[in-house]
């Protein structure tokens, strides 16, 4: 199985350093999400893997080899890219047609394709008037002809309903269940939440965080809010329970479930007028890394 | 390579542009066949009727000068897939990228030279009908006349090629007809007047044209300019070689520079 390596990557545009020593990978058979804030070097990141750009520093590898060095580049990879555009004139079913002769693709596929990604009822319409989610199935619809060991998305859930949405987190999951690498940039964080099992965040270019999405969360905890917070707060104190002081009447408390802590305020006639688990938001892990407003 | 060649056809016969080449190309023709009808003896100022060798020369001199109109068609090539942001798509399909400007190039010059055909067809029926409709008969032999057809639609061909090195060195549709256009009609003429230039002037794209064509009005206006004689063109293949050269140039140049750029 095909799996993408990025080794000390880096590219300057003039004064500004895009991407600077950055070193990932993307493993087969799962999803990572690719994030980082606007202008980080995602985008840059992306096409330096696809030989669009070429790398100042570094290389990047599909299944040890340079993009440009593929025997059969589009049915290695897949790729959507978010400046991407078709001739105007062009059916929907004309694009794919002219790409799919392009790779060498069986005519069938192109029905395929249509009909995995939802392009079917607008085939026979000129992509002058697509809407942007059509666009985007459509882009999809192209980097999946060559049926891809490998999927490079960026922003590929741009422009889509909800449902498209939904129907694209299901469909990233089963190609990744497949055997694929999938790697997919993009900003909706609770998307990418239920969508991926790792994740490899950059920041002005360089890797922040990569790893298991698990591992980028802080530890659950319970917040409780109690005109004891004094008493309650030396109580629970110990062995592996951390108690911090939000505010005069409100603790957060990791290390102990919410129960337990309900039955010992209880047994001590402590009030409690709120008592929460907390569980930390993907959000809130990344805006800690790549030091956004808390 | 076949495939990038087919998928290049196919991406052009899926847009409209096609379209309006075939009319172009019967356009020409049809213009042709409208000066003969007139006749050259009714022009203004009158020249030898069609009944003449001058005439029938000059009719098709103009069909000629209409050579240039499908380099339109080839400059589009590479600059519509930067315009339309598919150049991208197409570098991820075809990563060696002067496999695809290769493709281009095939696909191109057979359009090409299918638009050469169809203008030389059209203006051919529209010669002879006329020179019968007059009750005459063209002041070339037949042979001739089809020759010369067939060298117009085969440097229709060659421009094409043309314009599509050049749309690729440019990048720019715009760009690379104001390039090639400014050249024919104003940069070459005045290059003819640098003393010495003239000896060159063979194969310099426009006389390697005239070698091509067979017309050599342009040569013989900057003869009569100059108060010089026109030099001696190539022959008509060599002539045709050269242009191919030239394009094959701009290809180069291409592939060395412009392809190699980020894609961003
Ligand atoms: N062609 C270019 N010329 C100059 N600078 C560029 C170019 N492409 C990217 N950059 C710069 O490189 C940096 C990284 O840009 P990039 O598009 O990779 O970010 P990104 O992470 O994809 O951002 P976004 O989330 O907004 O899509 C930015 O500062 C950008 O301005
Ligand atoms: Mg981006």
């Amino acid at each position: 199985m095909t799996a993408v390596e990025v080794r000390g990557l880096g590219k300057t545009y003039g004064p500004v350093a895009a991407v600077t020593d950055l070193s990932f990978d993307v493993p087969p058979g799962e999803v990572t999400a690719f994030l980082g804030p606007n202008g980080a070097g995602k985008t840059t990141t992306m096409r330096m893997v696809l030989g669009l750009v070429a790398p100042d520093t570094g290389s990047a590898t599909i299944g040890g080899v340079r993009y440009a060095a593929l025997r059969r580049p589009a049915a290695t990879v897949g790729a959507v890219l978010d400046t991407s555009g078709f001739h105007p004139d062009h059916t929907a079913g004309a694009h794919l047609r002219v790409y799919a002769r392009m790779g060498g693709f069986p005519r069938h596929r192109t029905e395929e394709v249509m009909d995995l990604t939802g392009v079917t009822p607008f085939a026979g319409r000129p992509t002058r008037g697509l809407s942007t989610g059509m666009r985007q199935r459509l882009h999809l619809a192209t980097a999946l002809l060559g049926d891809p060991s490998v999927l490079l998305l960026d922003e590929p859930a741009n422009g889509l309903d909800p449902e498209g949405n939904a129907w694209l987190r299901g469909f990233l999951r089963e190609l990744a269940a497949q055997g694929r690498a999938v790697l997919v940039s993009s900003h909706v964080l609770s998307e990418v939440e239920q969508l991926a099992d790792r994740v490899v965040v950059i920041r002005e270019g360089r890797l922040a965080v990569a790893g298991p999405m698990t591992g980028l969360y802080a530890a659950p905890g319970v917040l409780i809010r109690t005109p004891g917070a004094d008493g309650l707060s030396a109580l629970l104190s110990g062995d592996g329970v951390t108690v911090e002081r939000t505010a005069t009447d409100t603790l957060l408390v990791h290390g102990l479930p919410a129960d337990r802590i309900a039955a010992e305020a209880s047994s001590h006639g402590i009030l409690l007028h709120e008592i929460t688990p907390v569980r930390p938001t993907l959000e809130q892990a990344y805006l800690d890394l790549t030091g956004g407003p808390a | 390579m076949s495939a990038l060649v087919l998928a290049e056809w196919h991406r052009l016969t899926s847009a409209r542009l096609w379209r309006w080449a075939v009319l172009a190309a019967i356009g020409s023709g049809a213009f042709t066949a409208l000066l003969a009808f007139i006749g050259p003896e009714n022009f203004d100022p009158p020249l030898p009727g069609l009944h003449t060798a001058e005439g029938t020369r000059v009719v098709l001199g103009v069909l000629g000068l209409l050579a240039f109109v499908p380099a339109l068609l080839g400059t589009s090539a590479v600059a519509a897939e930067h315009r339309h942001r598919t150049i991208a798509t197409t570098m991820l399909y075809a990563p060696r990228r002067w496999t695809a400007l290769l493709a281009k190039i095939v696909t191109f010059t057979g359009a090409g030279l299918a638009y050469g055909a169809i203008t030389a067809v059209v203006a051919g029926a529209g010669l002879f009908t006329a020179a019968a409709a007059k009750g005459s008969t063209l002041g070339l032999p037949p042979g001739e006349v089809l020759a010369l057809l067939v060298r117009i639609a085969v440097t229709m061909g060659v421009y094409t090629l043309l314009g599509v090195g050049f749309g690729a060195l440019f990048r720019n549709q715009v760009a690379a007809l104001v390039v090639l256009g400014s050249y024919f009609y104003v940069v070459e003429t005045a290059l003819m007047l640098v003393p010495g230039v003239k000896a060159l002037y063979p194969y310099l794209p426009g006389g390697a044209t005239a070698a091509l064509t067979g017309f050599t009005y342009l040569a013989d206006a900057v003869a009569a300019q100059t108060g010089q004689a026109a030099g001696t063109l190539l022959p008509a293949s060599l002539g045709g070689a050269v242009l191919v050269g030239y394009a094959a140039l701009a290809a180069l140049a291409a592939v060395a520079a412009p392809l190699r750029r980020d894609i961003t």
